[in-house]
């Protein structure tokens, strides 16, 4: 028992000497300690000598407040030779910083003046980094959850190995040289503006959003981001978009690690409010944007043998289509297949398209790129020239050629780019829906496409034979089910119930109690339950769709449902025609109004 | 239960104390070691209540180059609150903290003056008039490496010590 006691009574004793050791007894007190007896032995004058004998270690620090938030930073107490020329060659953390023209450094009668001194501009502007950390580690932001490791020098434990000697080298800093030199050609800045470059090359500007720079609307605002992200999470969202976001359907673009590097250095140096700019800057930015529209790449407008066509083509080669789109061999495995296009849509969509794709397809994901009208035409004009149909000998060719990247090679609706369209490209192994529809109305659907959706007219591509053989191959091949004969059905071919205000109100009052549940309040179709459901219920506010369909068609899935999916018959819970007359009248009248 | 220990130690060994021995050796082993902690731990409890390092203006600091003070200036530095004085080739930094009541000092014809309570210095900082008890100290000035000068606040030297340059 006395033993215990002593054993434990000196154990404390160690632990309270180790704590104590660790408390007052500092890395940097011997790194201060060791530049003065150096600088002592450099000392050429003996007040220069008097002076360092006098000096102890303690904690050097410059208080920052010109930058943004008040910044105290301690680098200097480790780093004490930082502004000492004559410790240019030493070990870190013993070195001077270096001078260098680049930095804006003067050589004045054979000795460096700096351009930015550390007593007005601190250290951890130029650097990031933890400016009041004492120990390396956190000092140099390495700690997980400091926000800003130390830039292109500290790489905090990233999750991906692979990217670490990457993120590594001076070029970093020029993100941070960007908070102050924000014109756009600096000279001290070239990653910065490459990375400017590319963002409108690659078309990110189409999605994203920076306040000043871009006004997409479809991906995250990248305004701040320099300031919410560290280097890692940037390079890995760019060459793998969903190593974070699963969902996401931004497209991988083949970028060089030099052009990555670049952007992320660019996106970087993206921190919202700049310390150079005043209110009335950001005011014109923003006005600026409005009219925004990234120039004509001289090299084309300059070659006098350009026609439109080879225009277009260089314009959709360079603006990154194929990011998403398929041209030819060039895939981005997201949207659909361009390389017969000149077949399916006419100039006017084209052109109605490029200027407004939700205008055409009202849940598309293509954002509207801010190209002039010269350029859409160019580029309307190259696509109306692919105009070579894919093998289409066989039906099943046809199928792997034409139907496929959408509906999937399993016929099932998931295709690769399937994920991206809504209205979902439709299953084809649901063979209730299949059985349910006049043979006449699916050869409808492939010969004349369907509005509203991706589904484009085959028309031009297929002759009836053609689209009729598809039509028995997707049956042999999918439905796997004999054609059953229809159930006759007593549905009226027009709406018998006129269009007055008096029949809309009637019909939202019926929609508000029956329909919302799944086509939502806004008849969007993305009520709550439409969560749950696959396929998910028809946005009933696609105008595009809606004014294509006959009454007899919107009665028809209204009273007898929609087979394969989750639109249940209502005649079996009582609606009448009027009932249903009353709904197509509201449905058509939101519709109208939209328009 | 001792007492049987004892007779035991006293038949088998020659050193009838030894269970003692230890007894007091435990003993003070066991007192050293959490008096030596009680005192480490108030020791660096009383060395933490004085601040490391405060978000104040450094005491040391950078004031630049002896060129940009031509000869026979004196230059009050406002938030520094320190005078740099240059004469010919030599430098001299004086406070410019009253020593009465801690108002910023101003360069006057006749040296300092005091704008609270009318305290006078002459150049070198000896009081001439008004309720100031004690002359203005001097700092440190030395030559960085880098070419610039410092003050160092901390260390106070003697009126009329200058860095000759």
């Amino acid at each position: 028992m006395r033993l215990a006691l002593a054993l434990a009574s000196l154990l404390i004793l160690v632990i309270h000497l180790a704590v104590f050791y660790d408390q007052f007894f500092h890395p940097w007190e011997k790194h201060q300690t060791a530049y003065f007896d150096q600088a002592l032995n450099m000392a050429k004058t003996d007040g220069e000598r008097a002076a360092l004998k006098d000096r102890k270690p303690r904690i050097e620090q410059t208080i920052v407040t010109q930058f943004g938030e008040t910044r105290v930073d301690r680098c200097q107490t480790c780093h004490i030779a930082a502004d000492d020329p004559r410790f240019k060659d030493h070990a870190q953390p013993i070195k001077a910083h270096p001078y260098a023209e680049a930095l804006g450094d003067k050589l004045v009668n054979g000795k460096w003046e700096r351009r930015h001194k550390f007593s007005d501009f601190g250290c951890t502007v130029c650097h990031d980094g933890q400016g009041r950390g004492l120990q390396a580690e956190y000092g140099h932001g390495k700690d997980h959850y400091w926000p800003d490791p130390l830039l292109g020098y500290a790489t905090q434990e990233p999750w991906r190995n692979e990217f670490k000697p990457k993120l590594l080298g001076k070029d970093y800093l020029q993100a941070n040289c960007a908070q102050c030199h924000t014109e756009e050609k600096f000279a001290g800045t070239p990653k910065v503006a490459q990375g400017r470059k590319l963002f409108f090359e690659k078309n990110c500007y189409g999605c994203h959003r920076i306040e000043g720079i871009a006004n997409g609307t479809l991906a995250p605002d990248l305004s701040e981001v320099g300031k919410k992200f560290k280097l890692d999470y940037l390079w890995e969202s760019l060459v793998d978009p969903r190593a974070n976001i699963a969902t996401s359907f931004m497209p991988k673009f083949n970028l060089t690690d030099e052009e990555t590097q670049a952007l992320v250095i660019f996106l970087k140096s993206r921190k919202g409010v700049n310390f150079a700019e005043t209110s009335l800057d950001r005011y014109r930015a923003q006005l600026a944007t409005k009219t925004l529209h990234p120039e004509v790449s001289p090299t084309l407008t300059a070659d006098a043998t350009a026609t439109p066509v080879s225009i277009g083509e260089t314009l959709v080669k360079e603006k990154s289509c194929a990011a998403c789109h398929k041209i030819g061999v060039l895939d981005g495995g997201i949207a659909p297949d361009l390389s017969f296009e000149g077949l399916l849509k006419d100039e006017t969509w084209m052109m109605g398209h490029f200027r407004n794709p939700r205008a055409l397809v009202p849940d598309s994901i293509m954002p509207t790129f801010s190209f002039s009208e010269a350029e859409y035409k160019d580029m309307t004009e190259y696509l109306k020239s692919l105009r070579t149909p894919p093998p289409i000998a066989t039906s099943e060719e046809a199928f792997k050629n034409l139907c496929q990247r959408c509906h999937g090679e399993k016929g099932d609706g998931n295709g690769i780019t399937a994920l991206y369209l809504d209205p979902s490209p439709r299953d084809f192994t649901k063979s209730g829906f299949m059985n349910s529809k006049t043979e006449e109305r699916l050869l409808k659907s492939i010969k004349e496409g369907v509005p509203g959706t991706s589904m484009p007219a085959w028309g031009q591509v297929l002759n009836d034979d053609q689209s009729r053989s598809l039509l028995e191959y997707l049956w042999k091949t999918y439905v796997r089910e004999p054609r059953k004969p229809l159930k006759p059905r007593n549905v009226p071919e027009t709406n018998p119930v006129a269009m007055n205000p008096d029949s809309v109100r009637r019909g939202e009052q019926i929609f508000a109690m029956r329909c919302t549940g799944c086509h939502g309040k806004k008849a969007d179709g993305k009520g709550p339950n439409s969560l749950d459901i696959l396929p998910r219920p028809r946005n009933l506010r696609n105008s595009e769709f809606v004014n294509a369909m006959n009454d007899r068609r919107l009665f028809e899935s209204i009273l007898y449902g929609v087979q394969g999916t989750a639109m249940p018959p209502w005649v079996d819970y009582g609606m009448t025609n009027n009932e249903v007359g009353d709904l197509v009248n509201f449905i058509r009248s939101v519709n109208q109004k939209q328009k | 239960m001792s007492t049987g220990k004892k007779t035991i130690a006293s038949q088998t060994s020659d050193l009838p104390e030894e269970g003692q021995n230890r007894r007091q050796l435990l003993l003070w082993l066991s007192s050293m070691g959490l008096f030596g902690s009680a005192f480490v731990s108030i020791f660096s409890n009383l060395v933490f209540i004085k601040p490391r390092a405060t978000y104040g203006q450094p005491n040391r600091f950078a004031v630049g180059k002896p060129d940009d003070y031509p000869p026979g200036t004196r230059i009050a530095l406002g938030p520094q609150r320190v005078c740099i004085v240059r004469e010919e080739n030599r430098v001299a930094a004086i406070s410019t903290t009253c020593t009465h009541l801690g108002c910023i000092i101003g360069t006057s014809d006749t040296g300092f003056a005091c704008p609270c309570h009318g305290s006078r210095f002459d150049f070198d900082g000896v009081v001439t008039g008004g309720p100031a008890p004690k002359p203005l100290p001097w700092y440190q000035v030395t030559l960085a490496p880098n070419g610039e000068m410092e003050v160092d606040k901390d260390a106070e030297v003697p009126m009329g010590t200058y860095l000759k340059l």
